[in-house]
């Protein structure tokens, strides 16, 4: 392929990848089953665990960040974009159930694309989510000492996590096809989201909790995003969360791809 | 109601309980996501706020006895709310119109779902309480303290199924589940969920006790919870509370049902 076709097609891919984006989050926002899970649970969450068990600021070994509801709002922002990514492959398992994927599969067009255009979709949303929860956390008394900074590079670990997200629900989707198993999914997104250092710091979780949470890229993702908050390594590490955050996107889209092909081959 | 009368409605209920409850042989892990979700909160609230029980004055050393009847609750919760998203499933099929079209008595109508949603939650509930006792310290409550429990899971059940159904009945769309489940959620955790009331900081020390829920909690921790001894002062105000959301939502749902019969 000249170098010309080659920019012609990585043009025509790129639009397909953004036209599918635009569809992906039209249809998560106008969907009140799609937006209830992703942006009001995990906000209702916070304001349960804020206020319900920040008595755990007293505990020794508790890291002192001022604010208990600043420590514990990059659990939130994990918490939704795992379920954005949830209703991601809720939303493709609509489409093939639907005839919708059919289409898409005729279209001349990329496998990766029809992927990459639903991650994007996804990543859109988990950026609006990482604003969102953040200037509710602001508001309600969080003050971050990393600033401006620290909070883009949190919007930037929720986008990484939430195309990750999207990445595993496109495999899971594309894997069964069915749009009753991936629904009943939604609790085991929970299992991701606790097996983590979600709301407490990685010292004080149960000592077995501690040990998944080693293998767990999300443990790092949410460190990282803490780290950056409050600019303070003692919390964790950006850099391990971005290579935690972009390795799990790789992988993730692989799997994706992956599935999508042994579907078409089916 | 003349005693043939009380024979045939009895008849109704007990087919239609019959109907809902055989949805559990016919639809492959129907009663996963009910007993899986509450499990999962169950384990991961425990693996993540653990120490909280560490706390000055916390009236328990072990936070799997604080959690477990939280679980029970929500595990009755969904099973009941689930009787409302397999009701707005019959009305999307037209099955409910020739339910409403027979010379059924309409109360039995939801009587029937009513009592499905009662016996199904005693799988979860039960799932959870055994996985709570292996690990936890065991029943400080004794049998007493177990009755309140499976009593305090069992009325939240009708409570949540009259919810659902009111809401369906409303809605007529499969849609409306979502919206079930979290109101469940939401009466759940706006309570002592995490931490008993001295240890409540901001908004929620001030909406909690009003929350019925937080009576109903207090009534099911008899069972597990060292620091609640078993007694008439840690049982009526969860009475009351169930009777009273049993009464409200009992009403609602029958006002929709009447709105449905117009």
């Amino acid at each position: 392929m000249s170098t010309f076709a080659l920019e012609r097609d990585l043009a025509t891919q790129g639009r397909v990848i953004t036209a599918l984006a635009e569809r992906a989050l039209r249809v998560q926002l106008r969907r009140a089953q799609f937006l209830l899970p992703s942006f009001l649970l995990p906000l209702l969450l916070l304001a349960v665990i804020a206020s319900g068990t920040s008595a755990a600021q007293q505990l020794p070994g508790f890291p002192s960040t001022g604010s208990y509801v600043g420590f514990v709002v990059s659990g939130t922002i994990m918490q939704g974009t795992l379920l954005a990514g949830l209703t991601a492959g809720i939303a493709l398992a609509g489409d093939i159930e639907g005839g919708f994927f059919d289409r898409l599969l005729s279209a001349p067009v990329h496998r990766a694309s029809i992927v990459l255009g639903r991650v994007l979709g996804t990543a859109l949303i988990g950026i609006a989510q990482a604003v969102l929860f953040l200037t509710v956390a602001i508001v309600i008394g969080a003050d971050f000492s990393g600033g401006a900074v620290g909070i883009a590079l949190t919007i930037l670990l929720a986008a990484l996590s939430a195309s990750a997200a999207a990445g595993l629900g496109a495999t899971i989707a594309l894997r069964t096809g069915s749009l009753s198993l991936m629904q009943n999914l939604f609790p085991f997104v929970f299992v991701l989201l606790f097996t983590a250092p979600a709301f407490f710091p990685r010292a004080l979780l149960n000592p077995v909790l501690e040990t998944i949470s080693v293998v767990n890229p999300l443990s790092y993702v949410v460190e990282g995003m803490r780290a950056a908050l409050f600019n303070s390594p003692a919390l964790g590490s950006v850099w391990a969360g971005f290579a935690a955050g972009i390795g799990s996107v790789i992988l993730t889209c692989c799997l994706a791809v992956w599935a999508m092909r042994s579907r078409v081959r089916a | 109601m003349s005693t043939r009368g009380a024979v045939y409605a009895g008849g109704v209920g007990f087919a239609l309980w019959r109907r809902s409850l055989l949805e559990l042989a016919r639809v492959r892990g129907g009663l996963l996501p009910t007993t899986v979700a509450p499990l999962i909160f169950l384990l991961g609230s425990l693996g993540q706020f653990g120490r909280l029980d560490q706390l000055v004055g916390f009236p328990t050393t072990s936070y799997i006895a604080w959690l477990m009847p939280l679980s029970c609750l929500q595990a009755a919760g969904f099973a009941g709310g689930a009787t409302g998203a397999n009701l707005a499933r019959d009305i999307e099929a037209g099955w409910f119109d020739r339910l409403l079209s027979s010379p059924a008595p309409r109360p039995l109508l939801i009587l029937g779902p009513v009592m499905a949603a009662m016996t199904r939650c005693l799988i979860p509930v039960t799932v959870i309480l055994i996985v709570g006792l292996l690990i936890g310290p065991g029943l400080t409550g004794g049998a007493f303290g177990l009755l309140m429990l499976y009593l305090a899971a069992v009325s939240f059940s009708v409570v949540a199924s009259l919810w659902g159904i009111t809401l369906a009945l409303r809605a007529r769309s499969q849609q409306v589940g979502p919206l079930i489940q979290n109101g469940v959620f939401v009466a759940v955790f706006l309570s002592t969920a995490y931490t008993p009331l001295p240890f409540l900081k901001g908004w929620l020390a001030v909406a909690a006790p009003y929350n019925p829920v937080t009576y109903v909690l207090q009534m099911g921790r008899q069972a597990t919870v060292s620091g609640i001894e078993v007694s008439w002062a840690h049982t009526w105000p969860g009475l009351l509370a169930l009777a009273g959301m049993i009464l409200f939502f009992g009403l609602l749902a029958l006002r929709q049902l009447r709105r449905v019969d117009l």
